[in-house]
């Protein structure tokens, strides 16, 4: 194990439908299912990784993407690390609402500084074959809001799944302030408060 | 205000077995609960569960936790862990519920908000889903700690300047799964008071701060309390107030009597308990904020307990260490409870923990506040935990095992017989004591799971440098724990012996060449370890503790400390009794060593000549053994020292007379009057009588009689014993000799003295002896004399006595009925005695059987003791017969002699004052008034209720003779117009009906001219005269009255 370890939050985004469950699945156990039910409010997985040198705790958290879900997934988005924001390349609607759940995302996150706050951003089911939403066309909505990566992902082919987490990992420890993020895992002080090393009576 | 008590210090083995869980990495917290162990790791990351109850711990699951865990506490009821977690520098308080379905990692974990109950969950998705979910809790204040009520999984939490209390909803989904929620029903006010600990248990919320405790309940209040101190707050909100008042009483007594010279604002040491802990200056207030709060506004919140300790107080310790810690509320059902189950009932004892580094107290909190125990500890105690069975107490170095009294206090709230001389416990202020020191090496933590006890070690890290140092291989820290074990399990303790610990470091740390580990002696081996040492089976401990308890015996038979330890292992017995979820196999086992308990503190009592021998009487009582049993237990080693202690005299004394033990053999019994011939001879008569001493060698108890008889005073209850004895073996030569020596006076007092002479209760039957048997036939008189002062000295009841003489004269001399000696004694009875109720039922009785008599006149050949003229003149309830009674029934009238007694008594009952003859008219009624007795009881009976007329009629119709000897006892004062308006004419008609040929009514007729021209004026007269009367035979009487009247 590594000298230090970080738990990093990252957050799954996107409209009902667009295979976050799916990406997370694939991800953190490398499976897929065709018939995955609805999530209902927000689930959460953990996986440890370790990119470039890092070893890293990812808590992936996959949200409801339907609107009548709205209140149960909100509270939960403060204290992101990252924020995967999803489509998918056969519906273009899925796509044209990505500036809305950006903006959901920044309000109910509470997000200081949105311009540099790590957004990354997943063209799910790539393995389709009519896709509504162009490389180009995504891509260039990412350039223009932010500069954001971008991954064309298939859940189902488990491709680009693993690198676009890790682009997530890079893109949070990139951040200056890193050091905020980190929860060293060997200085946790085991008492209520500091004692001095006085002998008892 | 501190009990400054010695602290017994025994070494016997509370802990059984120990195992080391098989963390990989250190863990930060520990919890336990639900029979798991909760490790944190990973940072505070990630939480381990571990299985408590399986050999090994294995691993139940690990989860990971959304932020780094600062606090961690599991509820048994719902079985869900909360923690305080930090994330990004933001607390959180949250709740892990269905964890254990996290037994796959890799299973998506729900989160939602408190409140946001998917109430369409199942219909969304076909089956309920088995997943563990995480309840976010939103505050307002920093959370600072939490508490959950082990009955109700209620959560509390303190906050920084309020306590917020969340009620636990649960909902049954399927056999497996079930939601939890929480509802936030109440915030605490406690302005300027941030709480260190809290705890919850039962409605009793207790929280500590650095040098302080307080405990409140919440509960309903009495509503007539509250309306006089309600009207001067309308403006504010109800529940703002309920203890608003509290500050300005609590302001006047912080400056009482006792603080007027010392104005130092240094907070004192303080206590105080119940209603007074209301003056203690910290105020509480209630804002209800669930959505039932309605039907809460009649809730309110009382003080229960309040301590302040002044931070200088304790030596040896510095100020800024002197800080509370470990508080902790444990309930206590008793057996007859359901406690915990189902349906949460309150528990019949709750009680406080907390702790200073020293000194540990354990309240009391349920009926009276009272402190139970004071625990003294040997060093500086990091953390305790209290248990129903101990207290376990972790120092830097040891771990540390003390007795408790949780189940001597919840006794005697189970039992009110304890503390008679039915049944017994130790008392709960008996002194606590250590049962083991254990040593450990660089304790941090503990926590406790039925009878697991959870300790965290680690080595003291004392240098940043160290801190950096990275995680150990994860073999390296096996083999040292291995080691370690091993030497522990030899008895060697790795710390206690310098070598050997630089041996167990340098072992496994020297191939880390980096690490250069410096040399002080004080300095602990770098390491750390999980352990769970299990607490050893009580009857395995009882057992030790007794046998512990032999050898103090065998050195010193009346040592205290034999006494103490058998109380202890008592107590521990009692503990595991009052557990309700204890197996019913191991019930019987342990209530069978409970037995056993009893009766070993009942031979050491019995051994005593302290004040507290006479204990040894409930505990042989509650041990089930019989007197034979215990006269075999307690008999001296060696015959030539017949000693035997007080308690068991005591016991055996008390036994003989209470009636009910079993009868005796001959040889035991022999042995009882051999031993209260040596240990209290005044006894000897008494303990002759008892019943079950029938098979008792007469003549050995003669001779030990004799004995008495000779070195002591005179004694009636010794001769009638003595005569007692001699008409069993038939010498009535001796018999005779003996009752002849006191006069029959004297006698009675003598049985007075032992009742058990002539009669002995066995369960509801009274059994006449044999001396009364032969006293029946020789010395009736006595026999009831002495029987009335038995009653009249409380010593038998009236049933008692009538179920006697029944049994006495059942041999059916008597053909049916009252027999005559019950009579005689109720006769006897109603003389002598003074209470009004046994003086009404006797009436009730007496006339009962005399009427019966009287109808029946079958009772023959029976000569009562007292004659109705004997009655008459010494008993207040006989009345002197009226004159014109014995005209109706002369002496000897036509009937035996035994019915005219019976006659005369009742007629006797009537006339006295006692009687109240409407009670017994039913009785009357199968009295044929045919014969001229039943007529005078009619007639008296109707002249007592003031029917005169009808008896005036009754008279003249059947015995005219008696109407001028009546009218002249009856017919006066206010009855005196009865003459002229019913006696006068009644005569006139009947005389005129008789055509004057009536001697008998011509004479009453003319009696009763002089009596009404006595009275009446001549106008009157002349009006009353009848038409057709003679003048001749009235003119007299005329001219009588009016010459009276002239003369006035």
């Amino acid at each position: 194990m590594a000298s230090k370890s970080s738990l990093l939050k990252v957050i799954l985004l996107g409209d009902g439908g667009v295979g976050k469950s799916s990406l997370m699945n694939r991800y953190v156990t490398n499976k897929f299912d065709t018939h995955l039910f609805h999530t209902i409010g927000v689930e959460f997985l953990n996986k440890d990784v370790e990119v470039d040198g890092h070893m890293v705790t990812l808590q992936i958290w996959d949200t409801a993407g339907q609107e009548r879900f709205r209140s149960l997934r909100t509270p939960f988005y403060r204290g992101s690390d990252c924020c995967l924001l999803t489509f998918s390349v056969d519906d273009s609607q899925s796509f044209l609402n990505l500036g809305n759940w950006r903006k959901e995302f920044i309000y109910y996150a509470d997000v200081k500084e949105p311009e540099t706050f790590p957004f990354v951003v997943l063209g799910n089911k790539l393995d389709v074959t009519e896709r509504q939403v162009s490389t180009e066309e995504a891509q260039q909505w990412c350039q223009e809001n932010g500069n954001y990566s971008y991954y064309e992902t298939s859940a189902k082919d488990a491709t680009n799944v693993a690198s676009a987490f890790e682009e997530a990992v890079r893109r949070v420890l990139a951040m200056e302030d890193r050091a905020e993020h980190l929860i060293p895992t060997d200085t946790v002080n085991l008492h209520r408060k500091p004692r001095s090393n006085t002998t008892c009576c | 205000m501190v009990r400054r008590t010695m602290v017994h210090v025994y070494n016997s083995h509370p802990f059984a077995s120990q195992q080391i869980v098989p963390t990989e990495q250190e863990p930060g917290l520990v919890c336990c609960g639900g029979d798991a162990l909760f490790a944190v790791s990973a940072g505070g990351c990630k939480i381990e569960a571990y299985q408590l109850r399986e050999e090994g711990c294995p691993l139940i699951c690990r989860f990971a936790t959304m932020g780094a865990v600062r606090s961690v506490v599991h509820s048994r009821v719902g079985d869900y862990l909360v923690t305080i977690e930090e994330k990004n520098q933001a607390t959180y308080l949250r709740a892990y519920t269905n964890w254990r379905y996290q037994a796959a990692e890799k299973t998506r974990i729900g989160v939602r908000l408190l409140g946001h109950f998917l109430r369409s969950a199942s219909t969304l998705r076909g089956d309920p889903k088995e997943q563990m979910e995480i309840i976010e809790i939103p505050l307002f204040e920093l959370p600072q700690c939490m508490a959950c009520c082990p009955l109700t999984g209620d959560l509390l939490v303190g906050c920084s300047k309020n306590l917020v209390l969340f009620s636990l909803r649960q909902q049954t989904l399927s056999e497996h799964l079930s939601v939890l929620d929480f509802e936030r029903f109440l915030i605490l006010h406690v302005p300027s008071w941030t709480p260190s600990q809290v705890a919850l248990c039962a409605g009793y919320v207790a929280l500590q701060a650095e040098l302080e405790v307080l405990v409140v309940k919440l509960e309903h209040l009495q509503p007539n309390q509250e309306p006089q101190e309600g009207q001067g707050h309308a403006l504010i909100p109800e529940d703002m107030v309920t203890l608003a008042d509290c500050q300005d009483s609590e302001a006047k007594a912080e400056v009482g009597p006792q603080d007027v010279d010392d104005f130092i604002m240094f907070p004192r040491h303080q206590e105080m308990l119940g209603e007074q802990a209301k003056a203690c200056g910290v105020s509480v207030s209630l804002e209800w904020t669930g959505l039932e709060s309605e039907t809460r506004k009649d809730m309110g919140v009382t003080y229960v307990l309040y301590r302040r300790f002044a931070p200088d107080f304790f030596q040896g310790c510095s100020v800024e260490d002197t800080c509370l810690h470990s508080l902790q509320l444990y309930p206590m059902f008793t057996s007859q409870q359901e406690g915990g189950k189902e349906e949460p009932t309150e528990p019949a004892c709750v009680f406080c923990f907390f702790s200073l580094p020293n000194i540990g107290y354990m309240y009391s909190l349920k009926n009276a506040v009272e402190l139970i125990s004071a625990y003294q500890y040997p060093e500086k105690a990091l953390q305790a935990v209290l248990t129903a069975h101990f207290l376990h107490v972790i120092t830097k170095t040891t771990l540390q095992c003390f007795s408790v009294r949780c189940s001597a206090v919840a006794a005697r709230v189970e039992d009110p017989y304890i503390d008679t001389t039915m049944k017994a416990c130790p008392p709960y202020a008996m002194e606590v004591c250590a049962l083991r020191i254990q040593l450990f090496i660089g304790l941090k933590a503990l926590c406790q799971n039925r009878n697991h006890i959870v300790l965290l070690t680690a080595a003291d890290v004392e240098s940043k440098e160290e801190t950096e140092r990275p995680v150990r291989r994860s073999l390296e820290p096996k083999d040292f724990k291995t080691l370690t074990g091993f030497f522990q399990a030899v008895g060697i303790e790795p710390s206690s012996n310098t070598t050997l610990e630089n041996l167990l470091s340098r072992s496994f740390l020297s191939r880390k060449a980096s690490f250069v580990k410096p040399k002080e002696p004080s300095e602990k081996s770098h390491g750390w370890n999980l352990y769970v040492v299990n607490t050893m089976p009580t009857l395995t401990l009882y057992g030790e503790m007794v046998e512990y308890s032999k050898k103090y015996a065998l050195s010193d038979p009346f040592s205290l400390s034999c006494v103490h330890l058998l109380s202890e292992a008592h107590l521990l017995l009692r503990a595991s009794l009052l557990d309700p979820d204890l197996d019913p196999t191991e019930r019987s086992l342990i209530q069978q060593a409970f037995r056993e308990s009893c009766a070993q503190l009942g031979d050491c009592f019995s051994r005593l000549d302290k004040r507290d021998c006479h204990l040894a009487l409930p505990y042989y009582k509650m041990s089930g053994l019989s007197v034979t049993e215990v006269i075999e237990r307690n008999k001296p080693a060696t015959d030539s020292a017949l000693e035997y202690g007080k308690g068991f005299i005591f016991f055996l004394k008390h036994s003989l007379y209470e009636e009910s033990m079993e009868e005796l053999s001959e040889e035991t019994a022999d042995t009882v009057l051999n031993i209260f011939s040596m240990a209290e001879p005044a006894q000897l008569p008494h303990v002759v009588c008892s019943p079950f001493m029938q098979n008792a060698n007469p003549a050995f108890a003669l001779t030990h009689l004799g004995r008495l008889e000779a070195s002591s005073a005179p004694s009636v209850t010794l001769t009638l014993t003595k005569a007692a004895l001699a008409l069993r073996i038939g010498n009535m030569d001796l018999y005779k000799q003996q009752m002849d020596r006191h006069a029959e006076m004297l006698q009675v007092y003598g049985f007075i003295e032992e009742p058990k002479l002539l009669l002995q209760g066995r369960g509801k039957d009274v059994v006449p002896t044999a001396l009364a048997w032969y006293l029946r036939d020789t010395q009736d008189g006595l026999l009831v004399a002495a029987t009335v002062a038995l009653h009249e000295n409380n010593k038998v009841k009236l049933d008692e006595a009538d179920l006697f003489f029944q049994e006495l004269c059942k041999d059916g001399r008597e053909p049916k009925g009252c027999p005559q000696l019950l009579v005689d004694f109720w006769e006897s009875l109603l003389v002598a005695s003074s209470q009004d109720t046994v003086i009404q039922e006797l009436l009730f009785r007496l006339t009962s059987v005399y009427i019966d008599r009287i109808t029946h006149q079958d009772h023959l050949g029976m000569k009562s003791l007292k004659t109705a003229e004997d009655l008459i003149n010494s008993c207040s309830h006989y009345g002197v017969l009226y004159p014109w009674l014995s005209i109706l029934t002369p002496v000897q009238f036509n009937i035996t002699q035994d019915h005219q007694e019976d006659l005369q008594k009742l007629q006797s009952l009537l006339c006295g004052p006692t009687l109240d003859v409407s009670s017994i008219l039913p009785l009357l009624e199968q009295l044929s008034d045919a014969d001229d007795a039943g007529l005078s009881v009619h007639v008296l009976c109707a002249t007592k209720l003031g029917h005169h007329e009808s008896s005036i009629e009754q008279l003249l119709d059947r015995c005219p003779q008696a109407i001028i000897p009546f009218a002249n006892h009856e017919l006066q004062n206010d009855k005196m117009p009865l003459w002229w308006q019913k006696l006068f004419p009644e005569l006139c008609k009947r005389t005129r009906a008789a055509e004057g040929e009536n001697t008998v009514l011509l004479s009453a007729l003319k009696e009763t001219l002089v009596v009404v021209a006595m009275e009446l004026n001549p106008l009157e007269f002349l009006d009353l005269l009848p038409d057709d009367g003679t003048a001749h035979f009235f003119l007299p009487h005329l001219l009588e009255c009016s010459q009276r009247n002239l003369m006035i």
